[in-house]
């Protein structure tokens, strides 16, 4: 396969390609759906294909197959030159890429349990336990949804600048959707959870998840609709990283930055209270968004992008790093071979500060605890919502009635400022974002106190 | 030969020992042109397709896919299917895979001009949505856009005589554009078009979303309190993408799930409301001589003047239902983006139409005395299916006083719930658009509650 990656390459940079890139994957996807204590659907399949990426005169091209023949492969990779050609006719401001120092490497991803040493049988016993369990809690939960799915990818990376990377990728996903009935009324949560390996199923066996999400179903049926308008919060661990991803993450993938986000210009200065620090990290192992290199080869790290209430970094790929004139950051991620790299957030989370939780509760004399999340969107003013599952009125420091059907939203740059304490457990969320493609990120930090939060 | 690989498919899993066997053969080819920060930034040719195996044995469902078209890929793959079908549990609600019915004649939905666009016009259109930006202010900037191309085709065989092929082409091309006015920075703003045929207005497109993004600049105070609310077909669609279009899924009827399961023949909406889906409507994006199952398209009624009439269905929970379906299967998407031939059917709305009525649009605003205008919504994902309860920011949005648009405002949210609020629709416009599965007028609510 190298020998024919390489001439092809060879041969694309002959025409006058500045760049070349050819992503080839061959993926071993398991999905198992159950619902209601029955198997919906076991499905195996084997997949494979190639994204190939051509910079000609400043302009991207990009091609996909899903036939990796020498004939195909060749043919993408001059499709792939024609679109960049084509695109290059009208370029105004030609792309360039940061520098980066080309890499022969083979890596993996942490795991302890490959999901594909895990029998079906197996697998399918732990996701109908989690039914089960859930039905046997109480009678008023009355649907059990469960999805898991099991990815693991081989991936090489060439590119005509010398990078041949082999990269193992591996992700175990489950997310459940559950929902109760009581005297008419009806209530759902979701949880979500992941891990690299299969060893998600020992930390997180099938009865502690059901437990949780059936809590969260039978907590509905006692709990009233909040107030609405601005109170102060406690953003538990569930949120902070929604809050983080969402608030801050967005607009500082530097693409998104660069095309008039709210923090446009803003390096430098103080956006939050000086008690926030903000970083999207590729080295935190257990993370969905732990990485060796991202799909430009880019080496992962760490990336600060609030220091002490400072903004001081973007996310970048080689396109934004050259325009910016700063060194990529390693977020340039793909969800598969039909698609090219964009900046994705990896591991973004707050940094712990020194409070237990008791004491942000402290000193509020009504406000909302707001316990866990069903999702969150932003907008590039800076303006974003998080739909909230779970949450708890706080009234003099204490946690009193649940609330349901609650939201949150305000602006980045008015609510960081708004952050007054920050707790000392950290926790760290798996989920999936969606730019167009999806992606595994994870999201966490310790519960935070904000002195105001429009709650809608 | 598409059809012949789907037929050798379905065989070679009988002979397996199958009791019932579909193959769904998808094949994508896309085209497009990408804008970023005002200009061009690339262009792109793929190609994705696959084939689908739906094995039953002995009502025990087993599915494999595979993205390599070669008979001895394809056959592997029938093997999977079989074996996960053997590994399986029974399913005692299984009935059958879809019988054979005539389908509807083409719905106007392949356009041979379209399929040979070349990469260039794509460039020349994103050009032109860009000029337009810009031409409108200069304090626009065309953020990001694309025209996208797509070329499709279906092939569907199952072992009790279905078989189907269907072709499909598609431009969709979209502007997001953001504005800034001194120390305002606008929302991003968007403007896109969808359609079968080789049918684009790059200039609406492009001047659309800058005006958006300069009007939104023009911040004025928002107050809290119940209010009529106009929806542009944009926000309506959100709010009712995860919730009402959920609701009248038949599976979620027959499990329960949906607060609809016990109220045909009830008024749910107002009774300026009459809902269709319509699967066989000429240019409609998600119109077909067939569904993901090789089940026929069909007009379904749902809401006639606010009464609920019916529910939209696939072969399997139609069978449970005793019902048949209404040609509603769909396929791929979910949590994972999955291509559609990687995923087994599930119900989604074809074109999900609302009745327009006969306010002209530009009049509604004039009805209104003090009220908001919502173009767009954030967070409406977030909203609770079973329950209906909302609460989402209203981005981009503004104030109407007097009959007119008077200013933007900022930080606005609304909540409550969309089975009551659609009962509070007092004004239904005239013109329709095109929303993903949704063809929606402007619509006004009253009664809304707007937080600040």
């Amino acid at each position: 396969m190298k020998d024919l990656l390489l001439k092809i390459i060879n041969e694309i940079e002959e025409k006058g390609a500045e760049y070349v890139e050819i992503r080839v994957q061959n993926n071993n996807n398991t999905l198992i759906n159950i619902r209601d204590n029955k198997v919906e659907a076991i499905t195996a399949a084997l997949e494979r294909g190639a994204a190939i990426r051509v910079l000609v005169n400043g302009a991207w091209g990009f091609s996909t197959t899903g036939d990796l023949s020498r004939e195909s492969l060749t043919s993408a990779a001059n499709s792939a030159f024609k679109m960049a050609k084509v695109a290059s006719e009208s370029i105004k401001e030609p792309v360039k890429l940061a520098e980066i120092k080309s890499v022969e490497d083979k890596v993996s991803v942490p795991f302890k349990l490959n999901p594909k040493d895990v029998s079906i049988d197996i697998k399918v016993k732990n996701l109908l336990e989690i039914s089960k369990t859930c039905f046997s809690i109480d009678n008023r939960i009355k649907t059990v949804s469960v999805r898991y799915a099991d990815l693991v990818t081989d991936q090489v990376l060439a590119t005509n600048e010398g990078t041949y990377i082999e990269q193992l990728k591996m992700y175990v996903w489950n997310y459940c959707w559950v929902t109760g009935k009581s005297d008419g009324v009806l209530a759902s949560a979701r949880d979500e959870i992941g891990a690299h390996g299969y060893e998600l199923f020992e930390r997180d066996p099938p009865s502690k998840i059901a437990e949780r999400v059936s809590r969260k179903v039978l907590q509905q049926f006692e709990a009233k609709t909040p107030k609405r308008g601005q109170f102060p919060a406690v953003i538990g661990t569930d949120v902070v990283g929604v809050l983080a991803h969402e608030a801050l993450g967005h607009i500082c993938e530097a693409d998104l930055t660069l095309a008039g986000s709210a923090i446009l210009g803003k390096i430098g200065e103080k956006i939050a209270s000086d008690v926030v620090t903000i970083k999207d990290s590729a080295l935190i192992e257990e993370g969905f968004g732990y990485l060796t290199y991202d799909d430009e080869g880019v080496r992962g790290q760490e990336t600060t992008l609030i220091e002490n209430g400072v903004l001081v970094g973007l996310m970048h790929n080689r396109e934004t790093a050259a325009k910016m004139n700063v060194p990529p950051t390693g977020n340039a991620r793909a969800q598969d071979f039909r698609y090219p790299p964009l900046i994705r957030m990896r591991n973004t989370y707050f940094e712990v500060g020194d409070y237990t939780f008791e004491e942000l509760l402290e000193g509020i004399k009504f406000g909302y605890y707001l316990e866990s999340f069903r999702g969150g969107q932003a907008n590039l003013d800076g303006t974003f919502t998080i739909g909230i599952q779970s949450a708890f009125e706080i009234v003099n420091g204490e946690l009193g009635a649940p609330v349901r059907n609650i939201g949150i939203s305000g602006n980045t740059l008015e609510t960081l400022m708004e952050v007054d304490a920050v707790g000392k457990d950290f926790g760290l969320e798996m989920g999936r974002c969606g730019k167009g493609q999806y992606m595994f990120q994870s999201s966490g930090g310790p519960p935070i106190r904000v002195k105001r939060i429009l709650i809608g | 030969m598409y059809l012949d690989l789907c037929r050798k498919a379905v065989n070679e899993g009988l002979k397996l020992g199958a009791t019932e066997i579909e193959a769904s053969l998808l094949l994508m080819r896309n085209i497009s042109a990408e804008i970023e920060r005002g200009q061009i930034k690339g262009c792109s040719a793929t190609d994705d397709g696959g084939i689908g195996i739906r094995a039953i044995v002995n009502r025990k469902i087993g599915f494999a896919y595979t993205n390599n078209l070669t008979v001895e890929s394809v056959i592997e793959a029938v093997r999977s299917a079989v074996k996960a079908a053997r590994a399986s549990l029974e399913d005692n609600k299984w009935k059958s895979l879809p019988e054979p019915r005539p389908y509807p004649s083409p719905a106007d939905g392949y356009d041979e001009k379209l399929a040979s666009l070349p990469a260039e016009r794509a460039v020349e259109i994103c050009q032109e949505v860009i000029d337009a930006a810009v031409d409108y202010s200069k304090k626009v900037l065309p953020a990001f856009g694309e025209t996208a191309i797509s070329i499709g085709e279906v092939v569907i065989v199952n072992s009790h005589g279905v078989e189907v092929h269907d072709k499909y082409t598609r431009i969709e091309c979209y502007l997001a554009a953001m504005a800034k006015i001194g120390d305002t920075t606008s929302p991003i703003c968007h403007e896109f078009s969808q359609s079968r045929k080789y049918e684009v207005n790059p200039r609406e497109i492009g001047s659309k979303a800058a005006e958006l993004a300069v009007k939104s600049t023009k911040i004025g105070r928002a107050e809290p309190g119940k209010f009529t609310v106009i929806f542009d077909p944009i926000a309506l669609a959100s709010l009712l993408t995860f919730t009402f279009a959920e609701v009248i899924r038949g599976d979620m009827v027959i499990r329960g799930r949906s607060p609809y399961r016990d109220k045909i023949g009830e008024r749910v909406a107002s009774e300026k409301i009459s809902f269709y889906d319509d699967g066989t409507l000429p240019g409609g994006i998600y119109s077909g001589k067939c569904d993901l199952e090789g089940v026929p398209r069909q007009r379904t009624p749902i809401i006639i003047n606010g009464i609920l009439e019916g529910f939209i269905y696939d072969s399997y929970w139609a069978n449970i239902a005793e019902v048949e379906s209404t040609g509603n299967a769909w396929r791929g998407g979910g949590g994972l983006r999955l291509p559609p031939y990687a995923t087994l059917p599930f119900i989604q709305p074809s074109n999900l139409v609302l009745e327009a009525k006969d306010i002209v649009e530009s009049d509604l605003i004039k009805e209104i005395k003090n009220g908001y205008y919502v173009r767009d919504l954030q967070g409406a994902h977030q909203s609770n299916p079973e329950t209906g309860e909302f609460s989402v920011a209203a981005v981009p949005c503004w104030k109407i006083e007097n009959g007119e648009l008077k200013h933007a405002v900022r930080g606005v949210m609304l909540a409550g719930n969309v089975y009551e609020i659609i009962k509070n629709i007092t004004l239904v416009g005239d013109r329709s658009r095109q929303v993903n599965f949704f063809i929606l007028p402007q619509v006004a609510i009253e009664g809304v509650q707007v937080i600040t």
